[in-house]
């Protein structure tokens, strides 16, 4: 280690201190931000499930629901993670069906539009959406040395 | 044996192997195949399962808790003023963008590459191990795959070496322990600017940077199996320019219990929440178009090839 590779490191670091903050400040932009969500609301909506979207990047409910405080039954779209993750936690893409009665848990789009981020859910019989969760007994998928 | 000597060791090692490597046969395997551990099935980074919200909210707080107990990186006193000095500026400009939905500034398409070394620190992506004798391949669920060498080759030589989002890896079986030296890492943009390594998360809230690392930095990795659901990390950190000594951590591996096979994660589909005005918008992809017609019909009688039932029934 010289003085000047510490420097020239140092350096390196130094330049990209203005940068860093704006790169960071985008890094859940694009298709990854839930920036336009306010995750300090919750809303609860209760309606019928028009679609159960199971797309990439990112799946979504579209609902036609009222927001239990009295406003008339609109469509709203509900987003979620992306499909991968969804099969993770044990969702699949019959998990939710059209004309399915669900009560859903958001944090509301900022600008008021009819949108959110998913929180939780339930069905028509109380439980929780995804909760039929089934692990996969595969025991080739056990290590074996 | 404490980390830091096995660490050293393993690098050691990776000289030992080549050097060794260099007068095998040409067709002869570096080890027998059986010799080599199997650790079939899907990995996730412990604490990084998403939840159904996306964002990682919940998953990433427990992810960053772990992170954090490691504690700062032994920098130099110089190299910590400047980490310090980047963390504030990345908790102040992001915690503004979280606040108000503003985007912080367009970008041409998504971009969805965690590059090395997060993808093994706090990536929410699954994983499989693929092992052979020459080469183990950890392929992610975004197509991200960081091939690792075993077959005693070095790394490519300082003059030709640039550095890449995967790095530049080399490796060796140790009993049951797959063990890993990768140099030539640089930063992805999505994480921090162009050249530095950086290694964070956010939530719904803010993004927190963990550690920087330079272009020089070698990381030294040792895998092995704890149990038969969990693998192990424990991974050696060595830049004698920022670190006053080599920043050892660990992280845990779980098995995925609720899939038996990959699923793609099409992390560059469709941008769901184009920016208007300088902010975020919603906007669920289209459906999908209308269904063409099979392109071929049964014959009448045929049996449903996709019907266990009917082919078990069959004559």
């Amino acid at each position: 280690m010289t003085r000047n590779k510490t420097g020239n490191t140092a350096a390196t670091f130094s330049a990209c201190v203005g940068a860093a903050a704006v790169c960071l400040g985008s890094a859940a932009s694009a298709h990854h931000s839930f920036a336009m969500f306010d995750p300090q609301k919750e809303l609860t909506l209760r309606g019928v499930v028009k679609e159960f979207r199971w797309t990439n990047p990112h799946v979504f409910i579209e609902l036609l629901a009222s927001d239990g405080e009295g406003s008339a039954q609109a469509d709203w779209s509900i987003e979620m993670t992306s499909p991968e993750h969804l099969a993770r936690a044990g969702w699949k893409p019959r998990t939710l069906k059209a004309g399915d009665k669900v009560t859903l848990v958001i944090h509301p789009l900022r600008d008021g539009k009819r949108g959110g981020q998913y929180v939780s859910g339930t069905g028509i019989d109380g439980a929780p959406i995804g909760s039929d969760l089934k692990r996969v007994a595969n025991s080739a998928t056990r290590s074996g040395k | 044996m404490s980390l830091r000597k096995h660490a050293w060791a393993s690098a050691m090692a990776l000289w030992v192997v080549a050097a060794a490597c260099a007068g095998h046969a040409e067709g002869e395997r570096v080890v027998a195949a059986g010799d080599i551990p199997r650790w079939p099935g899907q990995w996730e980074v412990d604490g990084a399962t998403p939840a159904p919200s996306g964002g990682y909210v919940e998953s990433f707080e427990a992810t960053l808790r772990e992170m954090k107990a490691w504690g700062p990186p032994p920098y130099t006193p110089q190299a910590r003023r400047i980490f310090d000095l980047v963390a504030k500026q990345v908790r102040e400009a992001s915690g503004h963008y979280f606040r108000t939905g503003l985007a912080a500034q367009p970008i041409a398409r998504p971009r969805c590459s965690f590059g090395f070394p997060a993808l093994m620190l706090h990536s929410p992506l699954m994983f499989e191990i693929l092992a052979t004798p020459e080469e183990t391949a950890l392929i992610f669920s975004a197509r991200e795959i960081r091939h690792v060498y075993t077959d005693g080759r070095p790394h490519t030589a300082p003059e030709d070496l640039f550095p890449t989002i995967w790095g530049d890896s080399i490796g060796h079986w140790e009993g049951q322990a797959l063990v890993i030296e990768t140099i030539g890492v640089s930063g992805i943009e999505r994480m921090a600017a162009p050249g530095i390594v950086a290694i964070g998360g956010d939530s719904n809230a803010l993004f927190e940077l963990i550690a920087l690392f330079s272009p020089h930095t070698r990381y030294v990795e040792r895998i092995r199996m704890v149990d038969p659901d969990h693998l192990e990390n424990q991974m050696t950190i060595i830049d004698p320019r920022v670190f006053t000594k080599p920043w050892q951590i660990t992280r845990r591996y779980s098995r995925v219990k609720t899939l038996n096979r990959m699923i793609h994660e099409d992390c560059e589909g469709e941008d769901r929440n184009p920016i208007v005005d300088g902010q975020y918008s919603l906007a669920p992809p289209p459906p999908p178009p209308p269904r063409l017609p099979p392109p071929f019909e049964d014959p009448p009688g045929a049996i449903d090839t996709r019907n266990p039932v009917a082919l078990e029934n069959r004559d």
